[in-house]
């Protein structure tokens, strides 16, 4: 069972459709990409999932049933269009946001002082959240997100706006996260960050689901049949069809009915002396542009 | 809804609207400043009436018609003297004395009877250049020196009634036809209704500003949410009745303390007129007994009704537009005031009292005016529609504020608004 299903989930705005009989599971332990164009849906999938609204159609699960107060405590959310208390001060920010998400006073301030710790605030504590820089107003955010170590975190665009120390951080957190066995939401247009972080995918184009599934199994199928070989010989002299792909690299695109190890035995066999093999797979914003760019 | 939760939002929202400096000044410094411009007030004039007071209040009389009844005078340091409100009056034979006593400041004005008096009816008022003209009109010696003429003149010459009724023609005695006949309105009473009149006036303005005031910070505080995009992480956390019932509990509370220190110069002035006039007026103590719970539902409910309408606004300046018309809907009560004050138990007093925008300012009105006229039933009454109507609100309003905190851009359709509250 899904920690978050969706089944035939239809959701619209006035006459603007904005989810369409959309059907998907976030399993438990994992990190789950939801990808998709501007104005795709995602941020209402993420709404509808929470609770925050309610689907016109369809059926959703949290933690095996409907969203409701207590499913929804064993979750966080740091939506894109985030916002703070600028008034508040750092740690009486975090502490209402801890006991919003059901801790005690005394624990809801201990939460807050460890995760300021954790995320390099705690000089700014005591100082009031509008005097914090956009990148550090964004990591109070993230510690206000994780500080009740929620089983299920939706996370949406948790990099933009931070410098690469911090994308680093964030990214270490995420994955301390799977590591004990936490699922986590990533909804985000850097797809290197999803092919660094995530398990499962799924992209979304007009409300409605493009592409789901594993993410390697994803990229293996939306690749062509190449690899790249590293060799100090010229391989088109050798009477192969390939390409320069870089000095010292050769692209050459395989027959479909040729696997990538079964060409590397052909190539060793044929005395060609090898420094990289690498079978080339479809990165992921390749894939993006191609299923929502019309194939451009 | 989950009461610990709520109760976070409320202490959340509380600390944070009595910690601002504009909250701090409404609360303290309007009592501070009402006394110290009171006491100003106060101050300049007990100045100037003691000033007053220690200028002369002696006033001399030349009779040259011989008309003036001597015997109402007693020898005072070699002087004829009659003393009446205060006012010595100094009978003169001779009008150069007069004069220059009055040059000397020992006067402040002197009376001629002229010598036709009987003829022509003419009294000189010669006034000092110390005395500005009109403070004259202020006095009450010109009343009594009429009497002393009319007295003087009919002395000795009629019967005893007939003598005293022409001096003083009629006490008037006033009556109002009531249900159970004719009711004498004393002086007491009239000064009674006016006490009645002015405390629960002030007191239903100090409620109306209290309410007004605290459903101003609720959709000060929507507005704040909507415009740091904050909504979504509450809306993760806690649901919409919590987050309205909490704003509506933290506000409030912090809108009470407003009030209390407000209506505690109320008490503060009611139990010094009732020291003072004990004797002659009654103080609404029912009314004043019931305003905190009159304004804690009547907050709950408008505040609710307010918040959600608030919600649908896209910035602060939409929010208050929206929430106009309940504010405007509460005030009622005052709008009406003179028909309240004139039969606050008549058909107009009876309907608003179950409307529960009117309510509460009404039922206090009612109390303070004429509590005798009203029935514990119609009090208890009122309070139970508050209270369904509160219920009600808020259970329409969390919908609607659900909807409205996420709404950005315009605002959507009632039709829209109803498929999406659903």
């Amino acid at each position: 069972m899904g920690v978050l299903e969706y089944r035939g989930v239809s959701k619209r705005f006035g006459q603007h459709r904005v989810l369409e009989d959309l059907s998907l599971e976030v399993q438990s332990g994992e990190v789950f990409g939801l990808l998709g164009p501007n104005g795709a849906g995602k941020t209402t999938l993420i709404r509808v999932g929470l609770d925050i609204l309610r689907a016109d159609e369809g059926e959703v699960t949290l933690f095996g049933a409907a969203p409701n107060p207590k499913t929804l405590d064993r979750t966080a959310y740091l939506p894109e269009e985030r916002g703070v208390y600028r008034r508040a001060k750092v740690r009486e920010l975090l502490t209402y946001l801890g006991r919003l998400k059901g801790l005690k006073r005394a624990a809801a301030r201990a939460a807050a002082d460890h995760w300021l710790e954790r995320v390099g605030l705690s000089r700014v504590a005591g100082q009031r959240v509008e005097s914090l820089s956009k990148g550090m107003t964004q990591k109070v955010q993230i510690a206000a997100c994780l500080m009740t170590d929620p089983e299920l975190c939706v996370l949406d665009e948790p990099f933009s706006g931070l410098d690469p120390v911090n994308v680093g951080l964030v990214t270490d957190l995420i994955e301390e996260r799977r590591a004990s066995g936490r699922t986590t939401v990533l909804s985000t247009h850097m797809m290197h960050q999803v092919e660094a972080l995530c398990d499962r995918v799924a992209l979304i184009h007009h409300g409605t689901l493009v592409v789901y599934g594993q993410l390697d199994e994803i990229r293996r199928r939306y690749s062509r049949n190449e690899v790249i070989v590293w060799t100090a010989m010229d391989l088109v002299a050798l009477g192969v069809q390939a390409t320069q792909h870089k000095p010292g690299g050769w692209r050459v695109e395989l027959p479909p009915s040729v696997t990538a190890a079964g060409y590397l035995d052909e190539l060793v066999r044929n005395g060609v002396t090898i420094d990289r093999y690498e079978p080339l797979v479809a990165r992921m914003d390749e894939i993006f542009v191609h299923l929502v760019g019309g194939g451009r | 809804m989950r009461m610990q939760r709520i109760a976070a939002v409320a202490r959340f929202e509380f600390l944070s609207v009595v910690k601002r400096w504009s909250y701090l000044i409404a609360t303290f410094g309007l009592p501070i400043f009402l006394a110290v411009v009171s006491g100003t007030v106060l101050g300049a004039q007990t100045y100037f009436l003691t000033q007053r007071a220690a200028e002369s209040s002696q006033f001399g009389l030349v009779d040259e018609s011989g008309v003036i009844d001597r015997a109402v005078f007693e020898q005072r340091d070699g002087a004829r003297v009659w003393t009446a409100n205060g006012n010595d009056v100094v009978l003169y034979d001779n009008g150069d004395v007069a004069t220059s006593d009055l040059e000397s400041g020992r006067l402040r004005a002197v009376y001629i009877v002229a010598k036709n008096y009987l003829s022509s009816g003419e009294v000189r008022a010669i006034q000092s250049d110390k005395t500005p003209l009109l403070s004259m009109g202020g006095t009450t010696i010109e009343p009594l020196l009429r009497s002393l003429l009319r007295k003087s003149l009919v002395e000795g010459r009629l019967d005893g009634d007939v003598q005293e009724r022409v001096i003083s023609p009629a006490y008037f005695i006033r009556s109002r036809l009531g249900p159970e006949g004719e009711e004498v309105t004393g002086v007491d009473e009239a000064l009674d209704l006016l006490v009645r009149t002015t405390i629960p006036l002030f007191l239903g303005i100090l409620l109306l500003t209290a309410l007004l005031s605290a459903s101003g910070y609720l959709v000060q505080t929507v507005s704040t949410d909507k415009e740091s995009k904050i909504v979504e992480v509450l809306l993760s956390s806690v649901t919409p009745e919590e987050i309205l019932a909490g704003k509506l509990f933290g506000l409030g509370a912090a809108g009470l303390v407003q009030f209390a220190v407000w209506s505690s110069m109320v008490v503060f002035v009611a139990l010094s007129a009732s020291a003072a006039l004990a004797s002659v007026v009654t103080i609404p103590w029912e009314a004043l007994a019931v305003a905190p719970l009159l304004f804690i539902l009547g907050y709950l409910f408008l505040g609710s009704l307010m918040l959600a309408t608030a919600a649908l606004g896209a910035n602060a300046a939409e929010s208050q537009k929206l929430t106009m018309g309940w504010a405007m809907l509460a005030i009622l009560p005052l709008m009406v005031l003179v028909i309240l004050l004139e039969a606050p138990n008549g058909t107009l007093g009876q309907i608003m009292t179950w409307i529960p925008f009117t309510s509460p300012l009404t039922v206090i009105i009612r109390l303070a005016v004429d509590p005798s006229g009203i029935a514990w039933w119609e009090v208890i009454g009122a309070m139970g529609v508050l209270v369904v109507s509160t219920w009600l609100s808020i259970r329409v309003g969390a919908r609607l504020f659900r909807v409205g905190f996420l709404l950005t851009g315009s605002m959507p359709s009632l039709a829209e608004l109803w498929r999406q509250a659903r």
